[in-house]
């Protein structure tokens, strides 16, 4: 009764134009979810009827030393590219920063391998790291280093995947890093360096603070994407050698297309569901805060 | 029979199968040469077949398109899944279809057979599997860099370890050539495991019992990778170790291997030099399983599709099918008659690398009928048989802890 006619009609209206949406979104995305949390309390092969199990599926994913495994091979890969893709990131938007066409020319070239297809780059990646025939121990060979095994030595081949994934998407971070940077008015550097501050002062007092939103967002979103890394590790070495290189979503995989533990494979998805969400949650925490902040300085 | 019931041959449609395959490169080639002869060779038949990756894909495939309904009317499958998805109810049992259309059971090459594949431990089993691209391992050699260091074939796992170190050709640190190469696989593995002289489970079939001789045939493995330093472990997973090992080969940096005799046709044409193939050698016997896959048909299709699919598998199975495939790929033979044809034979004198396969087959090693022989291969040897090499684990510490698991497998857990 509150409510005027057409106010309600157009309240109608909004509703039909997200429903297409919303369709798409609950079949695609809710209903998985509310399904995946239905089968982990389940034992099931996808052929054999399914057996409730209560919560066997957690408990012996807690105490698996696999999956134990998993969790620092994830938090290795994740926190590897974080580190290194925001760090080059961030130099290579501050060297990057001017709208010179040779700057222009540089950020197209480092974005395209960001475009390009995960399997494309892994492919790519796998014949440059090939320990006979590849570019890199070639190029390393002549520096006299001795032929390295990149992807078959289990310390290292975590590393050469993290490696590669920063090569990848190195040139996301920049993007965002320079939009940040473009967002900075010039004055306070003026006025900066009337009063003497020297460029590690400007970078350190003005640019770093003031980035501050930008570094926060891209921490929570490249650590989610990461969290989420698959096709880098099927194509180029299948979470091998051993396990060294399982990550998160490979072994949901493994598990459930592989061993078809439907059940176990679930309650990682569960797990990991809660992981992204509460990192999601920490991210709209943290930014609200740090755009407040801006709006201060 | 349902058979005679289900066939509309009047309606002038032909009566359409799907069949799923799973093999790459030339052999996906010639699968699909195959369908399309058998296409164009009758009216009242069509086959709609399908690649879907290698065979674990497949198994993936196959298990989510019977949970939606939509899985094909035949389909290759690993022997070792067999028993799990035959339990699951998800095979046809043929036994109505060979005595219906009067095909020779017998006429199989038996250790290429469902029969002689499995040891069922005295439970009867019925027909539900039809072999077709069946293969064994094999060694391959590169005759040229033998006769030029004088090395002999070796037959026994001592000589090839002495023929593998004579045939290393170091530069320095660097290896040039490999005295040998094998992927650490299962398949391999199993044999070493029987050439030691021991079973991958206990004699009632109840009990994993591979952890002493396992250890033996992977100990073997390890020592000539980080004590003598003259095999390479190919990196990569399942059958992206088995591509590394066919290029080391055919580019020399390997001068033997073992691999499957389904590759016979590919290397004899991409090798530069004299090859030959042999037994893997042996420790107290001569062993080797056998692989590849076999034809089954699934429970829930249509009787028409399942006519259509039958007479697909029948048509394949015949010696002239079997003749144009073994030579065109390496597969074994599968039918006795084709190979005591004058064709096959006058074939194998000029060809003897195809030949060896063959002649193993009296080493042949069954697989255990139980469901958890694809969990076992699956879960608990494969993915652990390379920890040792690498040096994560003892052998022992390996072995044991597969056994444990093969043991919880076994009992259910």
């Amino acid at each position: 009764m509150g409510h005027p006619r057409p106010m309600r009609r157009q309240t109608l209206l909004g509703y039909a134009l997200i429903l297409p949406s919303m369709a798409f979104f609950s079949a695609f995305y809710i209903y998985p979810v509310v399904y995946s949390f239905y089968l982990s309390f389940f034992t099931w092969d996808m052929l054999q009827p399914k057996r409730f199990i209560g919560l066997t599926n957690y408990r012996e994913l807690l105490v698996a030393e696999e999956f134990q495994e998993v969790l620092g091979n994830t938090l290795a890969y994740s926190l590897g590219v974080v580190v290194l893709a925001m760090g080059i990131g961030l130099a290579l938007a501050l060297l990057l920063n001017n709208r010179t066409a040779l700057s222009s020319f540089f950020q197209a070239c480092i974005f395209t391998s960001y475009i390009v297809s995960w399997v494309a780059v892994s492919l790519l990646w796998m014949w440059m790291l090939d320990p006979q025939y590849g570019l890199v121990n070639y190029v390393a060979g002549f520096l006299g280093v001795p032929p390295v095994d990149w992807l078959g030595n289990h310390r290292l081949a975590i590393w050469s995947l993290v490696g590669v994934t920063v090569w990848k998407v190195i040139g996301y971070p920049m993007i965002i890093f320079l939009a940040g940077l473009q967002n900075i008015s010039q004055d306070y550097y003026e006025a900066a360096s009337l009063d003497g501050a020297s460029t590690w002062h400007q970078f350190r007092y003005i640019t770093w603070p003031l980035l501050a939103p930008t570094t926060v967002f891209l921490f929570i979103t490249l650590t989610i994407a990461t969290f989420q890394g698959f096709d880098i590790v099927n194509i180029m070495t299948q979470g091998g050698p051993v396990h060294a290189t399982s990550i998160y979503v490979f072994y949901i995989y493994e598990q459930a297309f592989h061993y078809f533990r439907i059940g176990r494979a679930s309650a990682a998805v569960i797990i990991c569901f809660g992981l992204i969400l509460a990192l999601t949650y920490a991210q709209h925490r943290l930014f609200r805060r740090n755009l407040h902040y801006t709006q201060v300085g | 029979m349902c058979l005679a019931i289900a066939a509309p041959a009047w309606a002038g449609e032909p009566i359409t199968a799907t069949f799923w395959y799973s093999y790459g490169g030339k052999v996906r080639q010639v699968t699909e040469d195959m369908v399309k002869k058998f296409n164009s060779s009758q009216t009242k038949y069509r086959i709609d077949g399908s690649f879907q990756g290698d065979y674990f894909q497949t198994l993936a495939k196959i298990r989510a398109a019977i949970t939606t309904k939509t899985a094909p009317t035949i389909f290759h499958v690993i022997g070792e899944a067999m028993p799990d998805l035959w339990q699951g109810g998800m095979f046809e049992n043929l036994e109505p279809y060979v005595k219906s259309t009067g095909v020779k059971t017998e006429e199989f090459v038996q250790p290429l057979s469902q029969h002689g594949y499995f040891d069922y431990f005295g439970k009867s089993v019925p027909l539900f599997a039809i072999p077709f691209n069946r293969s064994m391992p094999v060694m391959y050699y590169n005759k040229d860099m033998l006769d030029a260091k004088g090395v002999k074939v070796p037959t026994t796992w001592d000589e090839l370890r002495d023929a593998a170190a004579k045939l290393t050709v170091r530069e320095g640190n660097d290896v040039k050539t490999w005295g040998f190469e094998v992927p650490v696989d299962w398949w391999f593995w199993h044999g070493l495991l029987y050439q030691a002289g021991g079973s991958l489970l206990s004699a009632d079939g109840k009990q994993a019992a591979f952890r002493q001789k396992g250890g033996e045939a992977l100990q073997y493995w390890v020592d000539m990778v980080n004590k003598h330093k003259i095999m390479k472990r190919p990196g990569g997973k399942d059958y992206n170790a088995w591509e590394v090992t066919n290029t080391d080969f055919i580019t020399q940096k390997a001068a033997m291997i073992f691999t499957s005799t389904a590759f016979v046709n590919y290397l004899t044409e991409n090798v530069k030099f004299k090859m030959g193939t042999a037994f893997l050698p042996k420790k107290e016997q001569f062993a080797a399983p056998t692989g590849g896959t076999f034809f089954v048909m699934i429970k829930d299709a249509t009787p028409a599709q399942k006519e259509a699919g039958w007479a697909f598998i029948k048509w394949m199975s015949e010696p002239a099918q079997a003749i144009s495939w073994s030579q065109n790929t390496g597969y074994i033979c599968t039918s006795e008659p084709a190979i005591k044809s004058a064709e096959m034979q006058k074939f194998y004198q000029a060809n003897p690398n195809y030949l060896v396969a063959y002649e193993q087959l009296k080493y042949a090693q069954r697989m255990p009928f139980t469901p958890a022989l694809i969990r076992i291969q699956r879960e608990v040897i494969q993915p652990n048989l390379e920890a040792p090499v690498i040096g994560l684990k003892t052998v022992d510490e390996t072995m044991a802890a597969a056994e444990k698991a093969a043991n919880d497998i076994l009992a259910g857990k």
